[in-house]
């Protein structure tokens, strides 16, 4: 890594989910870009407050999927009837009936993978620290907190946003600075 | 969602208490982390120590086997696969209730799955573990084992596609690897919520680990809640085909009680039959220890009977017709192994057990009584899982040792080797299943927080609909 980046937020704690969705939405509604919210189990309307496209996940399963099944069909093809003729009773080499079981287990091992390493990417994990880790009270967020985060220019003064923030009912701000990865 | 429960006892679709009422978030985080933090107590550790005996019987048997070869087993000619393929078969149905408690009544959204399925997950994947172990063991060189994957060996050959040996490996690692994907996705936010209330650095750290920096974001939770979804959704056939396949196992071959077409569906009854008896056998007595009767309530338990009851019921049937197309095919082979040799031969007694704990024993769920009393379900359930385990005895043994021709008929007993692995697989099953019970949060915490919710605002509703 070259210079340091710095990465700023203006964090809010909320006292229940709803009012952190509302605020949320007022706060896109004044212009807000890349907000994000923090919460212990998804929030409802919380995806359209922040004004999130549909999420990319299903069609990443549906990649996966059609790879592994062609791989499963393609694979045994070329396997038993191919490379390596193996002559059972005099059975048809291309028996697609017995393939069946392999391509269907292949196909959703392969989904699987697809949404699990799809959920990491989309989501930027495994990744061990964020700037908002910074604020020691941001813990509550994973048990019993419901958090709103602004981004925010570091060094500039924040007084404008905190206000705001206040002003929908939060009941705690801070602002928290960290390096940007 | 206009009225309460009260006044619809019996609508599936009301509302109910699945989660003690007077809970919030914050109590809710303290009973079940609870007992993640605690020093484990007197009954943890003897119950450790039992599980750590049972599991070193399992090291010397294995030990014994590599060493000595397949010899020391009771197998034989003609009973070529006995405790090795009994106990592969009868963990995996075990493992198959997991799966189904957490996808399939997730699609179905059944709000009471939420208390149990981390739990019954878990169990799943401890029951595929130990279930992995016989077949490698079974093949004799289990070194080899990795000749059944299609990797591009000096031998020059690939494996045989038509096997449902092969189609086994397949489904059984596939199976291992997706649940494991769908545990651990579950388990993310939870490991996010005890690294933020670890007591020290150390625990905050390992837990940290391995909840790979979740913060709970909105723009996380979003694709989390979909990709949670389409898991549940994938493991719901999945669960399916694998018993399937096991089944195939049996049905592809020509033996006068393997030969049938109902096996599929009858082994994934089975499956499901022995699978949630052995959640009631471990749920039991845990809610207990771990005080978790507010989120595991008895309501749990009922219905869990009931699903008990309902594959029992399927389970019958499916002798049933296994036995009457034995007379009706009035083929003399199966005639024989239906009638007489499993009902009055060798193994009678196993026979007559399976019948007793499989078919007669769910009916007493029918009496809610007995649905609601958790002696009666708990002696119930493990008489369940000793009657499937005989289910899997008799299918395979007695098919094997009287099959067509008198005179290359044979008797199998087991030896000491079979038993030790047989009882150290229950002590490994014990041991992880223990350490689970220690280290990760045995109820998905984020999910019954959310829940509550969704309970809160119903209730809200139904007393503003009542002025």
């Amino acid at each position: 890594m070259e210079a340091k980046v710095l990465d700023s937020w203006v964090l809010a704690e909320f006292a229940t989910p709803d009012i952190l969705v509302d605020a949320t939405r007022q706060m896109r509604e004044k212009g807000f870009q890349g907000m994000d919210t923090y919460s212990p189990y998804p929030l409802h309307g919380g995806s359209e407050a922040l004004g999130l496209p549909p999420s990319r996940v299903p069609f990443i399963a549906l990649c996966g999927g059609l790879t592994g099944m062609v791989t499963a069909l393609s694979m045994q093809t070329w396997m038993n009837t191919i490379d390596y003729k193996l002559n059972i009773g005099g059975r048809p080499l291309l028996s697609l009936p017995a393939w069946v079981p392999i391509t269907f287990e292949l196909t959703v091992l392969f989904a699987a993978f697809g949404i699990f390493f799809g959920l990491l990417g989309l989501s930027r994990l495994p990744q061990p620290y964020h700037t908002v880790f910074e604020s020691e009270d941001f813990r509550s967020a994973s048990t019993h907190g419901y958090w709103l985060g602004v981004p925010h220019a570091p060094g500039q003064d924040a007084a404008a946003v905190i206000d705001q923030l206040k002003a929908l009912g939060a009941t705690q701000v801070t602002v928290v600075t960290g390096e940007k990865e | 969602m206009a009225e309460t429960a009260a006044h619809h006892p019996l609508d599936p679709l009301e509302p109910r208490d699945l989660v003690a009422p007077h809970h919030d978030d914050k109590s809710l985080n303290e009973t079940l982390l609870d007992h993640v933090w605690r020093k484990p107590g007197k009954g943890w550790f003897m119950l450790f120590g039992l599980s750590l005996s049972a599991l070193g019987l399992l090291v010397i048997g294995v030990t014994y086997t590599l060493a000595r070869g397949i010899g020391v087993w009771g197998n034989n000619q003609p009973v070529g696969w006995a405790f090795d393929i009994i106990n592969f078969v009868w963990w995996v149905g075990i493992g198959h209730a997991g799966t189904l408690i957490s996808a399939i009544l997730l699609l179905f959204q059944q709000k009471w799955r939420t208390s149990i399925n981390r739990f019954a997950e878990a169990m799943t994947l401890f029951a595929v573990m130990c279930a992995g172990l016989f077949p490698l063991l079974h093949t004799g060189r289990p070194w080899f084992a990795f000749w059944l994957f299609p990797y591009p060996s000096t031998l020059g050959a690939w494996p045989q596609f038509r096997s449902p040996l092969v189609w086994d490996v397949f489904a059984i690692s596939t199976y291992l690897t997706v649940s494991a994907l769908f545990w651990f996705v579950g388990l993310i936010p939870d490991l996010a919520a005890l690294r933020d209330s670890s007591k020290t650095k150390l625990q905050r750290t390992i837990y940290g680990l391995f909840a790979l920096g979740w913060r709970g974001s909105g723009r996380h939770w979003h694709n989390y809640k979909i990709a949670y979804l389409l898991l549940a959704g994938l493991s719901t056939p999945l669960v399916v085909s694998v018993h399937t396949i096991v089944s195939f196992d049996f049905a592809v071959s020509l033996l006068p009680g393997w030969h049938a077409t109902i096996f599929p569906p009858y082994f994934v009854a089975g499956a499901v039959f022995s699978g949630f008896a052995m959640v009631i056998t471990l749920i039991v007595p845990a809610r207990k220890y771990l005080g978790l009767r507010d989120v595991i309530t008895d309501r749990h338990l009922e219905n869990m009977n009931k699903v008990i009851l309902a594959t029992g019921l399927l389970v019958s049937y499916g002798y049933l017709m296994e036995h009457f197309i034995a007379w009706y095919s009035q083929n003399q082979y199966e005639f024989w192994t239906f009638y007489v040799n499993r009902a009055t031969g060798p193994y009678a007694g196993v026979y007559w057990l399976m019948i007793t704990c499989n078919v007669v024993t769910p009916n007493i769920f029918w009496f809610k009584k007995c649905r609601t009393s958790v002696p009666i379900m708990w002696v119930a359930s493990i008489a369940v899982n000793i009657g499937m385990w005989c289910e899997r005895f008799i299918i395979i043994v007695t098919s094997l040792s009287q099959d067509f021709l008198p005179s290359s008929w044979g008797i199998y007993t087991p030896t000491w080797v079979d038993w030790s692995i047989y009882v150290g697989t229950l002590g490994l099953f014990g041991t992880l299943f223990l350490l689970f019970l220690k280290f990760v949060p045995a109820v998905a915490i984020s999910e019954v927080k959310e829940l509550q919710l969704e309970l809160k605002h119903a209730a809200h509703h139904n007393s503003h609909g009542a002025h």
